[in-house]
């Protein structure tokens, strides 16, 4: 039984956000000419627990049974709304959300009469999607209480420490022989200046003695399947040709090898030998054998003897992981500067990184903690050390690096501890930020120390060849004038960047990354620790250089944010996945299976024979294989063909060779959208955007509809090629559609300037608005005479091609209602 | 400073070097001293060795092959150091002459085994210094006592026992470092050819009779295998090496270079023997007295 919609509309003023532009007074009037709207109010905070009220009391006495509110972006407040309208008694998805903040009033305020105009218009696209809107269950899926984290630095540490004392099973996986990450490698940390390893050692022990964390180290992460509380991750336990339940440590086998290899955990300053650990404290103690260099003499293996530890057969391991959340804290790598580089550094023996020099003062080291120069093994007596070595600098790194002033004041302050007088420090810095707890007081500290700072970037360093002192140049921006140090040493506070394996990782796990290389999160400010993936949480310098303390609490943060999925037996996930139609699916006459192959889970079974099935656990929901389906057979809840019909109809009803139609996907373009206008960039009034949730979801008659109702131009809205697809493949499936379409469009005889596929990302506000200026622009070049002559040809062929379409389309609608 | 990995060639030496902050490593090849033989090649456990073999130019005696090492591969382990029969590779580590396989006793030490008693020498004799190919004996009277002596540089000789041989007075005892045998096969030796000849270090090794063929002396050659290398024709000349003189030693390692340098019957009698000796000393030790 099909009940009639009583669809209520609730516009928001939000404040003078969206009341200082549109006209709130007429926008609801014209609501209430809307068919099947039985209810429109307006309220000056519809989040706010009144406007929530206001919600519920009008579901309840108007007996409304679809709720669109004309507010801000849905990818803000939709959830807030659809939990409102649910304690209402309604299902949640009977909810829709009208944009006319980030896509209207906030992008044109100095033209508040069209922007009026365009708001009616966004509520007119969200009442018609609201009528065909249908109920739906989420889909409860089982979770798996163990949680694997995902880099054994200090944030993934803590992370699992705090998981395991929760209660829950921990698979800590390493790609390292130990885990400790990069605080390992540092002799002091700022500004207390207490001995990295040892606040840190004991946490690693305590990691490797806790009975629910399991340390799977020397290991790389193969492939992640599944979705939030049941991925299956494959890991590969790379061979250490070491039975590690029977090694005890006591490393005589070391002291019996006779080959030394760099140690990369020195830096390569320092040797280690083929059978041995990386640093004494490593956890587990595990000693490995690098078989590249072993030459297999077997005297480890008496040394050994009868513990029996060696074994030169081993192989990789495959082994399978379940679990219900995985927290990424894969670290950052330091920037080591290219051959050529200004500083003189792989040239100049003298010239040194920030973690060499680490390295070098720690007592542990490879010179025992003492600061040597490569050329003569002497002591120097003046130091140069020269900040933002590729951070801030636009041809190499943009970003701030974060944690570099602090550490190159630890640095001098160590320096002028270990030698006093006999030292001249000279540090060359842009600014001098010490802005946490404790750090304004370290630099002064340095200051009275008698530590020299010059403000001014390092043009160029160069070598004395008899002596080997660095001649570093620099402008002193405070006195305005050109400075030369002659310094017996020079030490580059190098760039925290992304490491070499986050591409890898972000690959195998379908999570994002920003220009900059680090992962991105949810949202910058609320989901700091999410992924767009549910149940993938990043913690520490993975997604952007971070301190210490920094990490720790990011690591603590992402076991809390992760106990929250663990802590349940079961999780709702959103039901928005495909639907197949058995009666239609043409796998059941020919062979086809199209959907299975294009779907980027592998969500799709296939038999021959039968009609195609979808894994509902599995769909993520991108409605890719909704739009290849040659006959139409699939259907996406909550972004239905039908439903979208419905909003190209509703946008283009009035004067459509106005109007630019964008569908754009959910994660980059439309979050750039958004973007766009909370920047407040102003664009023309002309976009009509329809949200999905990935441009994957596009078909290609809704692009035929739109130029068949006389749309202006329309726009395929994604993320950037190759990786940045929230659904791994979407975009590409889309490219390689709308490029075909393309061609028949401008056979047709179409400009091809009126249809666009774009790719924007959520951080590209201003290209949006400027890809909205130049389009628009475009649009007024072309002329309405031009695109409506164009349009009144192409419409006859248009009308035959989608008349084959849209009687089944309002058909299947139909019996799915 | 980051790791640096480097090679520099002269006329006179080649040199491969891992220079890091606080250690560096270097490994020597004195061109004057290789005659390209293949044992350093043969026994290099990461293959960074390489050989070149000489080109040919008509009408002029065919030069020695050369070596040449991969300073990306060389892990300056010093076992090429360790087995060159002429001593032309030194491993050095911060300057001073090391061989880590020796230290550890990966890999064992190859005897010079030269024994010369001066007292049986006359004061005008010098044959031996003669007749040294690589210049190694120096005889000398001390003016005071009347007494002969003879120096060998011990380090850089192959045992080719020449001297021996050449000595009237048999005072110089010698014993070959690497045993076995060389053969040519004059039906598959083609004529006229005669660059085993050429590339031979020791005089007298290899001569070539009147009918123009080659033969080998079996009593100086060290099986050292330069003449395998040039040689253009496969099994005219067949060398096979069964043990070598050196110094006990219990290493995988090694077995695994004998096995490569002699071969694997030849690796598996000296296992054998090794065997033999430890079940001879245990039971030396448990009944106190020698048991055959």
């Amino acid at each position: 039984m099909i009940e009639e919609p009583r669809i209520g509309v609730f516009v928001c003023h939000c404040g003078l956000n969206i009341a200082g532009v549109i006209d709130i007074e007429a926008l609801t009037e014209y609501a209430r000419t809307l068919p099947n709207v039985v209810y429109a109010v307006h309220n000056r905070y519809t989040c706010s627990d009144p406007g929530q009220e206001e919600i519920r009391k009008g579901i309840d006495e108007q007996r409304l049974n679809r709720v669109v509110v004309a507010a801000c972006s849905p990818r803000m407040h939709e959830f807030t709304f659809r939990r409102c309208v649910s304690e209402a008694g309604l299902n949640p998805y009977l909810f829709e959300m009208a944009n006319v903040r980030e896509l209207c009033s906030w992008c044109h305020p100095s033209n508040p009469e069209k922007a009026t105009e365009k708001a009616k218009e966004i509520v007119k696209m969200a009442v018609a999607k609201a009528r065909l809107l249908q109920s739906l269950t989420p889909i409860e899926v089982p979770v798996t209480n163990k949680a694997l984290v995902l880099g054994g630095g200090i944030a993934g540490m803590n992370a699992a420490l705090d998981l395991a004392e929760m209660g829950f099973k921990v698979y800590l996986v390493e790609k390292k022989e130990s885990i400790g990450g990069h605080m390992a490698q540092l002799d002091k940390t700022f500004p207390t200046l207490d001995c990295s390893i040892c606040i840190e050692g004991p946490k690693m022990v305590d990691v490797s003695r806790h009975p629910n964390i399991e340390i799977i180290s020397f290991s790389d992460i193969l492939s992640v399947e599944g979705y939030v509380g049941n991925f299956k991750v494959k890991v590969r336990k790379n061979p250490r040709y070491i039975v590690g339940d029977n090694c005890t440590g006591c490393g005589e086998c070391k002291d019996v090898c006779p080959i030394e290899y760099p140690n990369e955990w020195d830096m390569n300053m320092g040797v280690r030998k083929t059978i041995s650990v990386p640093f004494d404290q490593a956890v587990p103690l595990i000693y490995r054998i690098d078989m590249d260099y072993c030459i297999e003499c077997y005297k480890c293996v008496d040394a050994c003897g009868a513990r029996q530890a060696i074994d030169l057969s081993q192989e990789p391991e495959e082994i399978e992981l379940e679990v219900g959340t995985i927290i990424v804290t894969t670290g950052y790598d330091i920037y080591i500067p290219p051959e050529g580089n200004l500083y003189g550094y792989g040239k100049y023996s003298n010239v040194i990184t920030s973690l060499e020099f680490e390295r070098l003062i720690l007592a542990a080291g490879p010179t025992a903690g003492h600061v040597i120069r490569a050329s003569d093994g002497k002591r120097p007596r003046t130091v140069g050390l020269i900040q933002c070595v590729g951070s801030r600098d636009v041809s190499s790194y943009e970003y701030c690096s974060g944690f570099c002033c602090m550490y190159t004041l630890k640095h001098t302050i160590q320096l002028k501890e270990h030698y006093g007088d006999d030292v001249e420090v000279y540090v060359f810095y842009m600014d001098m930020r010490s802005n946490f707890k404790g750090y304004e007081e370290f630099y002064r500290r340095a200051l009275e120390m008698g530590v020299n700072f010059i403000r001014g970037r390092v043009s160029e360093i160069i070598e004395d060849s008899e002596t080997k002192n660095l001649i570093i140049r620099a402008e002193d921006t405070l006195l305005g004038e050109p400075i030369e140090v002659e310094a017996e040493l020079a030490v580059l506070a190098t760039a925290a960047v992304s490491s070499t394996g986050a591409g890898d990782v972000a690959k195998v796990l379908n999570i994002t990354r920003g220009t900059d290389g680090f992962f991105m999160e949810s949202h910058p400010k609320l989901k700091p620790i999410d992924t767009p993936v549910d149940g993938i949480f990043i913690a520490g310098a993975c997604q952007g250089p971070k301190d210490i303390p920094y990490s720790v609490s990011q690591g603590a943060g992402a076991a809390a944010r992760a106990a929250t999925i663990l802590s349940k037996t079961s999780w709702q996930i959103e039901p928005i996945v495909s639907v197949i139609d058995p009666d239609r699916c043409r796998n059941v006459r020919a062979k086809c299976g199209i959907c299975a192959q294009k779907c980027p889970y592998g969500a799709i079974r296939v038999e021959a024979g039968k009609p195609a099935q979808v894994i509902a656990a599995t769909c993520h929901g991108c409605g890719t294989c909704v739009a290849e389906c040659p006959s139409d057979a699939i259907t996406q809840m909550h972004f239905t063909d039908a439903q979208i019909f419905a909003q190209i109809d509703a946008a283009l009803e009035k004067s459509p060779e106005d109007k630019i139609l964008g569908f754009l996907c959910n994660w980059c373009s439309y979050a750039g959208a958004d973007l766009a206008g909370t920047s407040r960039f102003e664009y023309p009034p002309t976009l009509r955007a329809i949200r999905v949730m990935c441009s994957g979801r596009v078909d290609r008659d809704f692009v035929l509809e739109a130029f068949r109702r006389g749309a202006g131009m329309v726009l395929v809205g994604a993320c950037h090629l190759p990786y940045d697809c929230h659904y791994i493949s979407g975009n590409w499936r889309m490219k390689e559609r709308m490029e075909a379409l393309a061609k028949v469009l401008e056979k047709l005889g179409i400009s091809p300037e009126r249809f666009r596929v774009e790719y924007v990302s959520a951080a590209e506000g201003v290209i949006f608005a400027e890809l909205m200026r130049e389009m628009s622009g475009k649009m007024e070049e072309l002329g309405r005479q031009r695109m409506m002559a164009e349009n009144e040809k192409v419409k006859p062929y248009l009308d035959r091609m989608m008349a084959r379409k849209r009687p089944k389309q309002r058909v299947i609608v139909q019996t799915r209602k | 400073m980051p790791m640096k990995i480097v090679k520099t060639e002269t006329e006179d030496e080649l040199a491969v070097y891992r220079i890091m902050h606080a250690r560096h490593y270097s490994l020597l090849l004195d061109k004057n001293r290789c005659i390209g033989c293949e044992i350093c090649q043969t026994v290099c456990p990461r293959e960074a060795i390489e050989i070149k073999k000489p080109t040919k130019i008509e009408g002029q005696e065919l030069t020695s092959p050369s070596i040449t090492i991969d300073e990306n591969k060389c892990q300056f382990c010093g076992i090429c150091n360790t087995i060159c029969p002429f001593g032309a590779l030194t491993l050095k580590i911060n300057d001073e002459r090391t061989v880590p396989v020796l230290r550890t006793e990966s890999f064992p030490q190859i005897i010079h085994e030269i024994e010369v008693d001066a007292t049986r020498c006359p004061k005008d004799c010098n044959d031996c210094e003669e007749v040294c190919p690589f210049d190694l004996i120096k005889v000398s009277v001390d003016r005071n006592s009347g007494k002969v002596n003879v120096e060998i540089d011990k380090d850089h000789c192959p045992c080719c026992r020449l001297c021996e041989a050449e000595c009237p007075y048999d005072a110089i005892h010698t014993r070959k470092i690497i045993f076995g045998s060389i053969t040519v096969n004059n039906e598959k030796c083609p004529d006229g050819c005669r660059d085993c000849v050429d590339v031979c270090p020791i005089p007298g090794t290899l001569y070539t009779s009147t009918e123009g063929k080659v033969h080998a002396n079996e009593f100086p050659c060290i099986y050292c295998g330069v003449c395998r290398i040039v040689c253009p024709v496969e099994g005219a000349l067949e060398i096979q090496r069964t043990s070598v003189h050196h110094t006990p030693v219990h290493s995988g390692a090694w077995n695994k270079a004998l096995e490569k340098l002699a071969s694997t019957e030849g690796m598996a009698k000296e296992l054998r023997s090794k065997l033999i000796v430890k079940a001879q000393e245990s039971v030396r030790r448990r009944l106190g007295k020698e048991v055959r």
